[in-house]
């Protein structure tokens, strides 16, 4: 049996303590040293100056689909913002905390006084040691990390690295004084171990720990079989197991959902890029504006949401690959021109990062209540692709392969990703793309048509041959308005059915490349089938697995295809099973209004609107009330 | 403060009992209990057996931590009473955190006593007052066949038997520090020695340390005058010293420990000591005694307590089990019961 180690650390301050910046630093350094790493952040929606920031970092020994529901170390920077973290602390979690405030606090205003007796009070004078290492406090994020790091045996160095990386841009003063800070704690930290002889937490790397002094008749790094804590967070690495998984990671990268989508839209050879910033979208206009004129392409900055996704439109018109990237406000506003995309038949890639709404909503929150705006939103039927990855590898595939959609079948592809999911960083392998990856798939029109185009012809799969503008007896007009195979106006009533009929059989006949429904089940009947999308699948399958492993009868679909949708194929898993549950991030279940009716009964919903990602513990125990 | 807040510092024995007492008799008041150790209260009397692997480490706990919130007693565990300030009626934490009281119970319990000519020598010792010492002699046991007990305190006696049901060699040296805190005199060093000899165990009389060294990773060397002992590990039985130097300066009368009056307070209003850490007036006797052991533990955290909550109950103490140490008088049940 392989080792496990299934660690969930969560760092939480205020914002401008350097929360976000530890937790990216702690993520980078645990994947370096060997883990998986699932991670996500949440944040206030202001730039900076007040509000919580927490850091979500699971690390384990093999691949993670959800966070989990328990934390097993917390780092206060802010001990009041810490506070709201308690409730989620797992049995003899570890606490890291500042134990030498500026000044004396009264009873209740340090973390100490809320854990519960279990917890692993770690008191660490961050902002003492910080301001004696490098003469400043603002290193006390990772004078804590310095903590974690040796009680936990992740070796300096490969903070160190991390660290450099991070800072080396900002010059030697301010990369001095981070290494310092980080070594003052981490050697206050050994001391303490040593001193107080601090019950062992065994490595997570193996000899991670190697340069703790061992303490003459005291504390001694007990072998690993020995040292095990009340809760097996941290069992025993058994002999050969880490060493067979870091053969294995060592092709994987760290990489966040919006870094994903990003690398799969240069991968799939993006010209063009139009774009209004809005969170959690932002990060991938900026990253585009770094990478994207390194390779010929440009990135252009519009005065708002309906001028992006009108150049988007302009861009695919003229042969160009394009994208934008917007959340559910701005998703909104591109709403009459992405049917405008559907009625013209032109190609478009928009990805819509959900968030909390509806309206500006909750900014900085997660949910997947776009799911009816993205499949149904805007004015007359306006069928066109919508896709849901359900993982940062999937980020990437979908993107790339959205390109390739919208050309094949000339709509507007969106892609429907979440604030969990554009945020949250994964160890994942990003192969690149194969030249059949990248490949046009637009379908150009025949030699022979020339001089007697119709760009709109009715065919029978209801894709027309896509003429790019300038192309010498080619001549069409497009328009949004409803029009004949040849692009004029006109609102017949004969026309006007058939080319709905048109437009909708293109889109159905999508199906036939669009990713299938995945199952994981032992086959046969089950009591409950769990179906889930985007951020949410990982949640439902790690509750699913659980469920299997104690034997029930259960499984999983997962469904990236969210319009068209594989009705077919989901059929036929609903009807091998007694009762259906869809967990959903938004509060009517948009999901199991969409598919709900392709069950003989009603499927049982499962609803969570908390800004936060869907609780794997909630889900198995839904399921389990089902059986 | 709106309400009561009774603070007690300590769970051991003697706090727990104290801080049960008190919400039990006091619903409505905000008990909390702060302990420098983590976990729930345990019964440290049953720690030779633990490390001898006789009983589980559930068997040792008195109840389990979960039990404190449902009797509404917040337990703060792994945090440490630094300072205490009697006119402002708080104590300070380490980490800076200052806790106001109405009443205050001190319950911080003892610390291995190490006789000072053998302190330099400390790291190279095994004591037996914690959990966490427990968890250290079962996990070095393995590795050793052989264990020099030295001193002589009550608890190693019952971690001599503990040793021999394990098949290790002992060695016990006797000497004039021996059964703690009983005065020792020569009739009870040969009765003793004979006692130990019989079951097995090599009994080393009248012999003074010179030296202690670690000789590898399982053997440790002691020379003695005219003697020289290896052994896997070494014990050190000296007793308990009350574990109170945090009170130094708070204006607490302290001796051997904490001088309080026959109701257990500590000469102010609402401050009260009990268990190893207090020094109990007996007015019959006119002198102050400390008491040793679970049971008087127990029943002294409950005294505490009612009297804290208004009562006036005296603590009992039959002057015919009240020893004389080395000037301090000792109230043993512990050793009665042995």
């Amino acid at each position: 049996m392989m080792a496990q180690v299934d660690l969930t650390v969560e760092i939480c301050g205020m914002s401008g303590d350097g929360t976000i910046a530890a937790g990216g630093i702690l993520n980078e350094a645990m994947s370096r040293a060997g883990l998986f790493v699932l991670a996500f952040d949440s944040y206030p929606a202001e730039i900076r100056g007040f509000g919580r920031c927490v850091t979500h970092s699971r690390v384990g020994d093999r691949e993670m689909r959800a966070l989990s529901d328990r934390t097993h170390v917390l780092i206060s920077l802010d001990d009041k913002e810490s506070q709201s973290r308690i409730p989620f602390l797992a049995r003899e979690a570890v606490v890291f905390f500042d134990s030498k405030p500026p000044s004396y606090v009264e009873e209740g205003a340090s973390i100490a006084a809320h854990v519960e007796p279990d917890a692993r009070l770690f008191g660490m004078p961050f902002s003492e040691l910080a301001a004696a290492a490098s003469g400043s406090t603002r290193g006390r994020n990772l004078t804590a990390l310095g903590g974690f790091a040796a009680v936990f045996g992740i070796p300096s160095r490969t903070f160190h690295e991390v660290i450099e990386k991070k800072f080396k841009a900002k010059g030697e003063k301010v990369l001095d004084a981070n290494l310092k800070s980080f070594d003052a704690g981490h050697r206050f930290a050994l001391e303490r171990l040593k001193v107080e002889q601090i019950p062992p937490i065994p490595p997570l790397v193996k000899g991670g720990r190697e340069d703790l002094p061992l303490v003459k008749g005291g504390r001694e790094d007990l072998p690993l079989e020995k040292a095990g804590m009340g809760e097996p967070v941290y069992p025993p690495l058994e002999k050969g197991g880490r060493e067979d998984f870091l053969e294995e990671a060592e092709e994987k990268i760290l990489i966040s959902g919006n870094e994903a989508v990003v690398r799969g839209a240069l991968d799939a050879g993006l010209a063009l890029y139009f774009g209004y910033p809005i969170t959690p979208a932002t990060p991938i206009m900026e990253s585009l504006a770094k990478a994207l004129p390194d390779r010929g392409g440009r990135v252009v900055q519009m005065e708002d949401e309906i001028a992006s996704i009108g150049a988007v439109l302009g861009s695919f018109f003229a042969g160009k690959r394009a994208m934008t990237a917007t959340s559910g406000p701005g998703f909104a506003l591109m709403t009459e021109l992405i049917t405008h995309g559907v009625m013209s038949e032109t190609p478009a890639v928009i990805i819509n990062a959900q968030r909390g709404g509806p309206a500006t909503g909750l900014p900085s929150k997660t949910e997947q209540s776009d799911l009816h705006a993205a499949v149904f939103g805007g004015p007359g039927d306006s069928a066109r692709i919508v896709i849901a990855p359900t993982d940062v590898r999937e980020c990437y595939d979908f993107t790339l392969m959205s390109f390739q959609l919208a050309e094949r079948y000339q709509t507007p592809v969106i892609v429907l990703t979440d604030f969990f999911l554009n945020n949250r960083v994964e160890k994942v392998e990003i192969p690149g793309a194969s030249e059949a990856r990248r490949a046009n798939w637009n379908l150009y029109p025949e030699e022979s048509a020339k001089g007697r185009y119709e760009r709109y012809s009715i065919t029978e799969s209801g894709i027309s041959p896509r003429a790019i503008p300038g192309a010498e007896g080619f001549l069409f007009s497009a328009t949004g308005l409803e029009h004949t195979e040849k692009g004029r106006p006109d609102y017949s009533s004969d026309i006007h059915s058939k080319m709905t009929e048109k437009r909708h059989r293109k889109i159905r006949g999508a199906l036939k490349d669009l990713p299938e429904p995945v199952e994981w089940s032992s086959g046969g009947t089950m009591d409950v089938g769990v179906i889930a999308w985007g951020s949410t699948f990982g949640s439902a399958l790690e509750a699913v697995l659980s469920g299997q492993k104690e034997g029930m009868q259960v499984g999983a679909l997962k469904i990236t295809s969210l319009f068209p949708y594989h009705a077919e194929a989901i059929r036929a898993f609903m009807k091998r099973c007694k009762e259906i549950l869809i967990p959903e991030l938004n509060y009517e279940g948009q999901l199991a209004n969409l598919i709900g009716h392709l069950h003989a009964k009603d499927v049982v919903r499962l609803n969570r609107t908390t800004g936060m990602p869907m609780s794997p513990t909630l889900i198995y125990e839904r399921i389990k009330s089902l059986i | 403060m709106a309400e009561e807040h009774f603070v007690v510092v300590g769970n051991g024995p003697a706090g727990h009992q104290a801080a049960v007492t008190l919400k039990e008799k006091a619903p409505d008041a905000y008990v909390s209990v702060i302990s420098r150790s983590r976990g729930s209260c345990y019964r440290p009397h049953l720690l030779p057996d633990f490390m001898a692997g006789k009983i589980p480490e559930t068997a040792l706990y008195v109840c389990p931590t979960d039990a404190y919130k449902d009797k509404g007693v917040k337990l703060r565990t792994g945090q440490k009473v630094v300072g205490l300030n009697l006119r402002e009626r708080s104590v300070a934490l380490d980490h800076k955190e200052i806790v106001r009281f109405t009443g205050l119970i001190i319950a911080a319990g003892g610390k291995p006593r190490i006789p000072e000519p053998l302190w330099i020598f400390r790291d190279l010792m095994l004591t037996l007052k914690t959990l966490e010492d427990a968890k250290a002699w079962r996990e070095k046991l393995s590795r050793v066949d052989s264990v020099l007990i030295m001193g002589g305190d009550l608890t190693s006696f019952a971690v001599t038997r503990s040793l021999l049901d394990l098949n290790k060699k002992v060695f016990f040296m006797l000497d004039r520090e021996a059964f703690w805190p009983l005065r020792c005199d020569r009739v009870m060093l040969e009765e003793a020695a004979h006692r130990l000899s019989q079951r097995g165990v090599e009994v080393i009389v009248d012999r003074r340390v010179k030296s202690m060294a670690r000789v590898s990773d399982l053997a440790c060397e002691v020379q003695l005058n005219g003697d020289r002992v290896r052994a896997g590990l070494i014990g050190a039985f000296f007793g308990l010293v009350p574990d109170i130097r945090f009170l130094v300066g708070s204006g607490l009368r302290i001796d051997r420990g904490i001088l309080v009056d026959e109701y257990l307070n500590a000469g102010y209003e609402g401050v009260f000591a009990t268990g190893d850490c207090a020094q109990i007036y007996h007015p019959e006797i006119r002198d102050y005694w400390v008491s040793i052991g679970h049971d008087n533990a127990v029943s002294l955290g409950r005294t505490a307590a009612l009297n804290l909550l208004g009562g006036s109950v005296m603590v009992e103490a039959a002057q015919e089990s009240i020893f004389e140490v080395q000037g301090i008088r000792v109230n043993t049940s512990w050793w009665m019961d042995y």
